[in-house]
Order: structure tokens, then C-alpha cells, then sequence
């Protein structure tokens, strides 16, 4: 369970307000997150895993203070960054598996066989000794979904895990996602993909905005924003 | 794409030694080069080397371009101890620059790039105490997966100047490939954050220390 006590962030230099004092409890299956660019959904997912900490207030996650327990929060914490790129740190596919599992599996040679195995599991069973620069940004994703997941964390936050992915991509990695056994809290400008969840936050200007069904959530989104650029309801 | 290391897999004789004997050999090869310097056994300890080369079949093209390189260096530097009029010594410097050449490039085709990340992060094993065991390993694959990321960004860096008309000016590619590249390492520390990647690694340290000091502080 995530749970945010009037947790708020400024930007550092300038003091500027990026989410003002924001009290929520996350606790179905499937939550997303909308907003525009620039309107604090990130940083929203960010203070989940303790990667973004808040200047007031607290996140707990599973009760535990981000502030205080970062590194046991990300343990049960995965983040799925919007850029594959970003994410993958070794440079070949199977490397970058095997590095989530040096905590739990302290044998090479077992790693091994863990590492090839998650990469069968997502699809990319060939393309254990590929450099990471060689593979698609589908793939990368996978990649990276395939090093969240073998750390076995119960709760796995995606920032815009689609955004740079095509149509087929996106389709794929938007499935695999949603058929995960674990919590997930999808941070995503897909709004048909926004849909399938149990409740949807709208963030605005730093603000949670609307909270609840996910259809009415879209509904709301859509209608902030043709305000915004045409000054009359959609 | 960037191919990082010129590694191809084959059964050669040096594909068959274990990368530490190569290591080894490569810098004892370096001291026996450095030792003789009379013209004829330097050109024997060169042609000894291009052999080796040839052995473990490296890939034409790129081996052909980075010797030709090498031997226009060669040439300069022995065209200038002739004109110093130290003929043997010219001969001898050039023979030596292709044959270590030849010798490395041998290794480096012959070697996977992990073995040769293994064999780094053991050499600092001596120092764990100060630097957590995982750590030299990450560092060089870190090192290894951000050369083929920088030179994506100076290329998409080079294509942005070109497409604003600004390809003569330094500033308008190096002020973005440095900016971005600092942009990437940002990334990258906090994709190591988020994955517990350092956690991982003073963890580590912990129970190394413990094993080898009689008496453990209570606490750290």
C-alpha cells in the first residue's frame, strides 16, 4: 500500500511549488496517472520509490518512510523510466538481468541460468549477448521490464513505459504490464490505456486534480485541456 | 551502432588460453619488445606478432584501417630518426610500434569483453576493503555501455547543428554533446538508484569485512 501524508516537492533552486501538499492512499491493483507535460505526474511517481523526496509531508510505502528506508522501499519498489535507455546499465542484455539478481541469487553460474530464463520469459531469449545499443526501443523496454521484474518487487511504477514505442510496441508492453500479478501504478498519455484501471489520478499544475473512476478521470482530463487551449468545453 | 571490442569468437590457439595468460603475455611481450633493440630481432618480434594477429583471424576491415594507421605512425617516427640519422633505431621503433599493435589487437579479438571486465574488477580485489568488491566491475561496464550512448549524442548533437545550419560552429556541437552527456550520467544514476544498485554494493562491503577482521565493530 502507498500512502502520501501531505507529501509536497518544490523545485530546488527556485523554490517553486512542482506538487503542492498531497494526501492519497494507493491501494487497488491497477491505478494511472494523466496530466499534462510539465504538471507534476512524474515527480508523482517519482516520491513512490523514494527516487523524488518530498520537502514536506511523507510517502510510506507498505508503512515504510521513503525518506527513511530508501533503499528497502525500491527493493519492493520497481520504476520503469519512460527512456529504456536510461534504465539499462550493463552493456549487453543478459548482463543487465543479471545485475538485479546479484542480491538474491550469489552463485554466477545459477545468475546465469536466471538471468536466461527471465529473458525467455519476456521474449527475448535470443538476445542475451546483444549489446543494448543493438536492440529496438520495444525491445529495450522489454529489457528493462525483464530487470524490474526479476527483482521481484510488489509494486512496479512505470513512468510513460509506451510513450516512445509504436503501435505493435506499445500494444505489447501495455499487455505485459497489465497482466503483471502485482500492484501497478502507470504514469501514461495513452488515455485509451488509461482506462484500464481501477482509478485514475489527474494531475494538474502540481495537483491532484480528479481521483476516481477511470472514464469520468479521461472525461475531466479532455476537458481541462481544450479549456486550457481553446477556452471552451470539449 | 558502435561494436564494442573487436572480439570474434573463434578456436584459435589464443581464443583457447585463458584471458589472465593473455594479459600476462601481452605486457611481458611489451618488456621483451622494449629489451631488444637491434633491427633484425625487432623486425623478427614484428613479423612473430602480425603472425599472431593472422592466427586468430580478426575482422578484415577494421584491422586493416587501424594497422594501416599504425604504420603511418610508424613510418613518421622512423622517417624521423633516419633524418636524425639513427637508421637501426628507426627501424627498430617502427618494428616495435606495428608489433605491439598486432600483438593487443590479437588479445582484444581473441578475448571476450566480459572476461577481460573480470579480469579488471580482480585486480582490484586487493583493495576491497576500501573500494566494495562489486564496485570496479560496474564501473567498467558503466564505462563500456556509455561510449556507444556518448557517440549516439555527438552524432544526434551533429545532425540537430546541421539541420539549424550551424554545422561549421564547434560551440553548437560540443556545447550540446557536453550538456546532454552530463544529462545522461544524471540518468543513469538514477536508473542505479531506482534498480538499488549501490545499496547492493556497500551491502556487499559488509560482510566481506567481517570475514577477514577478527574483531568487527558493532557498528559502522
Amino acid at each position: 500500500m502507498i500512502e502520501f501524508k501531505d507529501a509536497a516537492v518544490v523545485a530546488p533552486d527556485t523554490g517553486v511549488p512542482i506538487l503542492h501538499p498531497t494526501s492519497l492512499v494507493l491501494d487497488e491493483q491497477r491505478i494511472t496517472i494523466i496530466g499534462a507535460n510539465g504538471s507534476g505526474k512524474s515527480t508523482l511517481a517519482r516520491l513512490i520509490n523514494g527516487l523524488a523526496l518530498p520537502v514536506e509531508g511523507q510517502v510510506l510505502v507498505d508503512g515504510l518512510d521513503t525518506r527513511k528506508y530508501g533503499s528497502r522501499v525500491r527493493r519492493k519498489v520497481g520504476f520503469l523510466f519512460t527512456d529504456p535507455s536510461q534504465q539499462l546499465i550493463m552493456p549487453t542484455a543478459l548482463e543487465d538481468v543479471m545485475l538485479s539478481l546479484r542480491r538474491s541469487v550469489r552463485s554466477k553460474d545459477e545468475r546465469v541460468k536466471a538471468a536466461l530464463a527471465a529473458l525467455e520469459d519476456i521474449g527475448l531469449g535470443n538476445k542475451g549477448d546483444v549489446s543494448v545499443n543493438a536492440l529496438s526501443g520495444g525491445q529495450r523496454q522489454l529489457l528493462a521490464l525483464a530487470g524490474v521484474l526479476t527483482a521481484t518487487p510488489t509494486i512496479v511504477v512505470a513512468d510513460e513505459p509506451t510513450t516512445l514505442l509504436d503501435l505493435r510496441w506499445k500494444a505489447h508492453v501495455g499487455a505485459l504490464l497489465h497482466a503483471l500479478p502485482i500492484q501497478l501504478v502507470e504514469v501514461t498519455h495513452d488515455l485509451e490505456a488509461a482506462t484500464r484501471a481501477q482509478r485514475t489520478l489527474v494531475v494538474d499544475d502540481g495537483a491532484v486534480v480528479f481521483d476516481g473512476n477511470p472514464d469520468d478521470a479521461v472525461a475531466h482530463y479532455r476537458d481541462l485541456m481544450y479549456r486550457k487551449t481553446v477556452g471552451t468545453s470539449a | 551502432m558502435i561494436v564494442l571490442g573487436t572480439y570474434r569468437a573463434g578456436s584459435s590457439p589464443l581464443h583457447r588460453l585463458p584471458a589472465l595468460a593473455k594479459v600476462l603475455g601481452l605486457i611481458a611481450w611489451g618488456i621483451v619488445t622494449m629489451i631488444f633493440t637491434d633491427p633484425v630481432t625487432s623486425l623478427g618480434i614484428a613479423a612473430a606478432a602480425v603472425l599472431l594477429l593472422i592466427s586468430v583471424l580478426p575482422p578484415l576491415w577494421p584491422t586493416v584501417k587501424g594497422m594501416a594507421f599504425i604504420v603511418i605512425v610508424a613510418a613518421l617516427a622512423a622517417a624521423y630518426q633516419v633524418y636524425r640519422g639513427d637508421f637501426t633505431m628507426g627501424i627498430d621503433i617502427a618494428a616495435d610500434l606495428v608489433g605491439l599493435f598486432s600483438v593487443s589487437i590479437a588479445v582484444t579479438t581473441s578475448t571476450p569483453m566480459g572476461e577481460l571486465l573480470d579480469l579488471a574488477a580482480a585486480a582490484f580485489r586487493p583493495f576491497r576493503k576500501v573500494i566494495p568488491p562489486a564496485i570496479p566491475g560496474l564501473m567498467f561496464a558503466i564505462m563500456i555501455r556509455a561510449i556507444p550512448e556518448v557517440a549516439t549524442i555527438m552524432r544526434q548533437s551533429r545532425d540537430a547543428a546541421k539541420a539549424r545550419g550551424v554545422q561549421r560552429s564547434p560551440q553548437a556541437l560540443m556545447i550540446p554533446t557536453a550538456t546532454r552527456t552530463v544529462g545522461f550520467a544524471l540518468d543513469l544514476g538514477a536508473a542505479l538508484h531506482a534498480r538499488g544498485i549501490g545499496d547492493e554494493a556497500t551491502e556487499d562491503a559488509v560482510p566481506a569485512r567481517r570475514t577477514r577482521l577478527p574483531k568487527p565493530k558493532p557498528t559502522q
